[in-house]
């Protein structure tokens, strides 16, 4: 289907987080590669998605799985070269796919050039480039994040005889934005892909890029300005179609200053709404996902919440209370493996214990609330993890194609893959994989397909309001999305038991409901309670076909 | 949360003010793509100076907030001595223009203010440019009082239909007129006459951010706490034909009452005083109320009230007192004809909403759309109160309703 693309595209796209390393290995060496991702474009393009978000791409020595870079002009020499990027872009854009990388925007490898030529001492003309100290007592309110692995936020060079300042790992010190030239440094890097025809970045990490005494070092208005500066700068030079989503991980008060009134960035993680689908799920409660909205605010027209369920990362629980966490250890991370930092390293299907109706129940809240959904690589067929991996291994490996030798994904020797392919009985690639997946129709992938092209058919999940109904029925979540004159009504079964529930839709009296998945009309919506009966984990997704709503006789001269 | 005052006028402006100083009377048109209404109201400002004020010296004053119409081109063609400024808005407010039709409105009255001061005018009008049922007479009856009656500010009073601007009469008026201490009837009125001698005093002071909707009410507010001389003029009925203007009720709703609880954050030197009631003198008239609206649907109005109950009951806990809320949902159980809203009760839970504001309890855009459905079920009780009975009897409940206010205050400064 043809759709226009209006400079807020990102307000209606759905998002596939790819990383090249896992996806497709076009050269046989092991590791995934443009040349491969190439190759699978016309996968990604089947399945519905509309932007993909490849994860750092660039040089690196790989210590934190690419978010160390060593250069942020080039491509790793295992994905392929600028050229072969340049290739993927093309590809993707020609298939009407948008694209935008990771950047990170707050550190470098320990091995960047930048940091090596700081290390030399005050006399460097990058002395400046990150933040030194001859003592490790400044910032002290700033909290370490990793708290796993680093025990401070300062680390000792040797060389250069001073402590730098790092808020992640030690072998990632954090450049200094308070120095004009970073700024501009980093500009030009973000000109260079863009002059590519990026489509946008994925902003890594940028609550932390000023630091200032006696404060958390955390969305200081220093940081802030910074961040606008670079979106007007890319507004201005590149026509306002460009994209920047934020990683802020914080409450949502938080992180609502990073879309500015909509001069800063376009797109920001909905962090604190992710973990409360699962506990709802998990409680068969649907106030946990009706009270953080209440808390939720609003955001400028022009802005966009990126929805998420799983990413590369841990599932993160730094957004929920110590209660909420602790029970969803409880629920979901039974084993000590599966802990990680503030958070559960599994992948969707395990977490859900492989039960195929609640894996669909979270995809389809995922497409159904405000904002633009992002998919997770493996998860729209149901690929498990692997907890034995290190640190957040254990969700990256490599993509399940068929039951060929590395799934599919490399000629290479099985030794040679980058991680192992998950080969458990249960999620191991010969049970879960693409090629038996696009031939059953009943398949994750498939309803995956039907669900993202049902969702094509609005623009009201991407841009409309939500209204909560508030059923007797707690373990049913219902809502309202509303744009203009249309309305789509949302009833969710948070249970594994079926369940009745009775909705006031008095406000649509007169509508016909139209379920979109299989377009059965149901009966019309009268005066009285609406009765709905759902099987476990079911869902309806209903377009109200409005005949006309009656007006109170006042709105037009109530002023 | 004030910006500063007195800026120095664009030097466009300055060069065409040289050939036009001095005039006694500056209107202004505030606009924004009103190409199809704007000769309507040029021409009643061209006859009402022609009729009435022969040989005064006049100037027309466009501010304008970036039009793409043919709206400044018309403006130009009643052939009145003109000053055309261009005035910033927020971009939000250009996509979604707010209920007075002005993008960016505060900086277009400070604008029109300083263009006044420097022509030296007795009198700045400042009118609507799509208000279509203008007439000769609304300059006369606006500009004569600042003219020739020591008047500061005159505001209208239009000719409604009693359930025309039910926001205004049972939220906006009564809450206005109990914090400034003097009822209004139409506090958020775009058309007014000020004097010289108050946009001197204006001049002075800091003004509230210009892309917010408050400016109007800040001025009034000012006017008033200064112990300027403060009137009302008949004008005859208020006809708005805007295709700009936003129109959906819970953004007015937002807007308006946003605007008034942003003034008393702001502000609370301008309402923190007992509230006293002196009713405006109005010049003029009165002309006879316009027929009857469209159909109005009060049972509807309480269905949306009795569904804020259940669905927006989190936000209204939360912000109501306890025992506002508890009056509130006693008032479920009412049957729809004699579904009634007590003007006490009405007061105290239009206070609560702005002590939540004031604090924060929820954030202000929640707040102020969740106020609609309880909006909705006051209008209803006033409808089914007063429907079969005459205009005056409408005219006395609101007159109680406002009298609430003014007894209320008191709760309303002891929560603040």
């Amino acid at each position: 289907m043809a759709r226009p693309a209006p400079r807020d595209w990102y307000k209606d796209a759905v998002f596939y987080e790819v990383h090249v390393k896992a996806f497709m290995d076009g050269n046989g060496d092991g590791v995934g590669d443009f040349a491969g991702l190439i190759e699978r474009l016309d996968y990604v393009q089947e399945l519905g998605v509309d932007c993909l978000w490849i994860l750092p791409m660039y040089p690196s020595p790989l210590r934190d799985d690419g978010y160390d870079i060593a250069d942020f002009y080039g491509i790793h020499p295992s994905y392929g070269t600028v050229q072969d990027f340049q290739k993927f872009l093309d590809a993707a854009h020609a298939r009407g796919l948008r694209v935008i990388a990771d950047l990170v925007m707050n550190h470098t490898s320990d091995q960047h050039p930048w940091f090596q030529a700081s290390r030399s001492g005050p006399t460097s003309t990058f002395a400046d480039y990150y933040v030194w100290s001859p003592t490790d007592h400044r910032f002290r309110d700033a909290r370490v994040i990793f708290v796993d692995t680093e025990k401070s936020n300062w680390t000792l060079d040797p060389a250069r005889g001073e402590y730098y300042w790092h808020r992640f790992f030690s072998h990632q010190p954090d450049l200094n934005y308070d120095n004009p030239a970073v700024r501009r440094s980093m500009l030009d890097v973000m000109r260079f892909w863009l002059d590519r025809g990026l489509d946008g970045f994925r902003c890594d990490a940028v609550p932390y890029l000023v630091e200032r005494e006696g404060t958390n070092c955390e969305n200081l208005p220093e940081t802030h300005a910074i961040l606008k500066e670079f979106r007007a700068v890319i507004d201005r030079e590149y026509g306002g179609a460009r994209v920047l989503l934020a990683e802020a991980n914080q409450w949502p008060e938080d992180v609502r200053p990073y879309f500015g009134d909509g001069d800063e960035f376009h797109m920001a993680f909905n962090f604190p709404l992710m973990p409360r689908l699962y506990l709802g799920l998990r409680l068969e409660d649907s106030r946990p996902i009706t009270d953080i909205f209440t808390q939720m605010p609003p955001i400028p027209s022009a802005c966009q919440w990126g929805l998420f369920l799983r990413n590369h990362d841990e599932l993160t629980l730094e957004m929920v209370t110590n209660e909420e966490r602790a029970f969803m250890y409880y629920a979901y991370a039974y084993e000590r493996d599966m802990k990680l930092n503030l958070g559960i390293r599994r992948r969707l299907a395990p977490l859900m214990d492989g039960d195929r109706r609640r894996v669909e129940l979270l995809n389809c809240l995922l497409l159904t609330l405000p904002g633009s959904p992002i998919i997770y690589y493996g998860d729209e067929i149901g690929m498990g993890d692997n907890v034995a991996l290190g640190d957040r291994d254990g969700v990256r490996t490599p993509m399940q194609w068929s039951r060929d030798r590395n799934a599919g994904f490399s000629r290479s020797d099985a030794d040679r893959l980058y991680l192992p392919v998950i080969a458990d009985p249960v999620y191991g690639y010969e049970a879960v994989n693409v090629a038996a997946q696009a031939r059953q129709p009943s398949s994750l992938l498939n309803v995956m397909r039907r669900l993202l092209a049902a969702r094509r058919t609005s623009p009201v999940f991407g841009r409309g309001t939500i209204e909560f109904l508030r059923p007797r029925n707690s373990r049913v979540l219902a809502y309202f999305r509303r744009l203009e004159d249309e309305a789509l009504l949302i009833v969710v079964n948070l249970s594994a038991a079926p369940q009745p529930v009775e909705l006031d839709l008095a406000a649509f009296a007169g509508a016909v409901p139209t379920e979109m998945l299989g377009g059965t009309t149901f009966p019309p919506i009268g005066k009285g309670p609406y009765f709905l009966s759902l099987g476990p984990h079911g869902f309806y997704w209903f377009r109200l076909e409005l005949q006309g709503d009656r007006p109170y006789g006042i709105e037009r001269t109530a002023i | 949360m004030t910006a500063e005052s007195a800026a120095a006028l664009p030097p466009d402006v300055e060069r065409q003010l040289e050939s036009l100083i001095p005039a006694d009377i500056a209107v202004s048109v505030p606009t924004y793509n009103n190409a199809a209404t704007i000769s309507k109201v040029v021409e009643a400002v061209r006859a009402g100076l022609e009729k009435h004020f022969e040989g005064v010296p006049a100037v027309l004053i466009n501010t304008d907030a970036g039009s793409s119409d043919a709206t400044t081109e018309r403006l130009g063609e009643a052939g009145l001595p003109l000053v055309r400024a261009i005035h910033p808005a927020p971009p939000g407010q250009l996509a979604t223009v707010p209920f007075h039709g002005v993008p960016g409105r505060g900086a277009s009255i400070q604008l029109s203010l300083g263009v006044a001061r420097r022509l030296r005018a007795k009198a700045l009008v400042v009118l609507e440019a799509d208000a279509v049922s203008i007439d000769h007479e609304w300059l006369e009856r606006l500009a004569r009082p600042v003219l020739e009656r020591g008047a500061d500010l005159v505001l209208p009073v239009h000719a409604r239909h009693r359930y025309d601007g039910t926001m205004t009469n049972l939220v906006l008026a009564p809450l206005v007129g109990a914090l400034f201490g003097r009822r209004l009837h139409h506090p958020f009125a775009g058309a007014r006459a000020m004097s010289a001698r108050l946009l001197d005093h204006l001049a002075e002071l800091p003004w509230p951010l210009p892309g917010r909707g408050e400016t109007d009410l800040w001025v009034t507010g000012t006017a008033i706490a200064a112990d300027f001389a403060v009137r009302e003029a008949r004008l005859g009925p208020w006809r708005v034909e805007s295709n700009t203007r936003v129109t959906d009720l819970p953004t007015m709703v937002a807007q308006t009452l946003g605007a008034v609880f942003a003034l008393m954050d702001g502000y609370e030197d301008l309402w923190h005083r007992p509230a006293a009631s002196v009713p405006m003198p109005a010049e003029g008239a009165a002309p006879p109320p316009p027929g009857v609206p469209g159909r109005i649907d009060p049972e509807r109005m309480l269905d949306a009230f009795r569904r804020g109950l259940s669905d927006l009951g989190t936000i209204w806990e939360q912000v109501l007192a306890p025992e506002t809320w508890g009056d509130v949902l006693s008032l479920e159980s009412e049957e729809p004809a004699r579904f009634r809203f007590p003007d006490e009760l009405w007061a105290r839970a239009v206070y609560d909403f702005a002590v939540g504001h004031h604090h924060h309890v929820v954030y202000h855009d929640h707040l102020l759309r969740s106020f609609v459905p309880l909006y909705l079920g006051r209008t209803a009780a006033f409808v089914l109160a007063t429907r079969a009975r005459d205009a005056e009897a409408a005219e006395a409940a609101l007159d109680t309703t406002a009298a609430a206010f003014e007894e209320q205050k008191p709760y309303l400064v002891d929560r603040w």
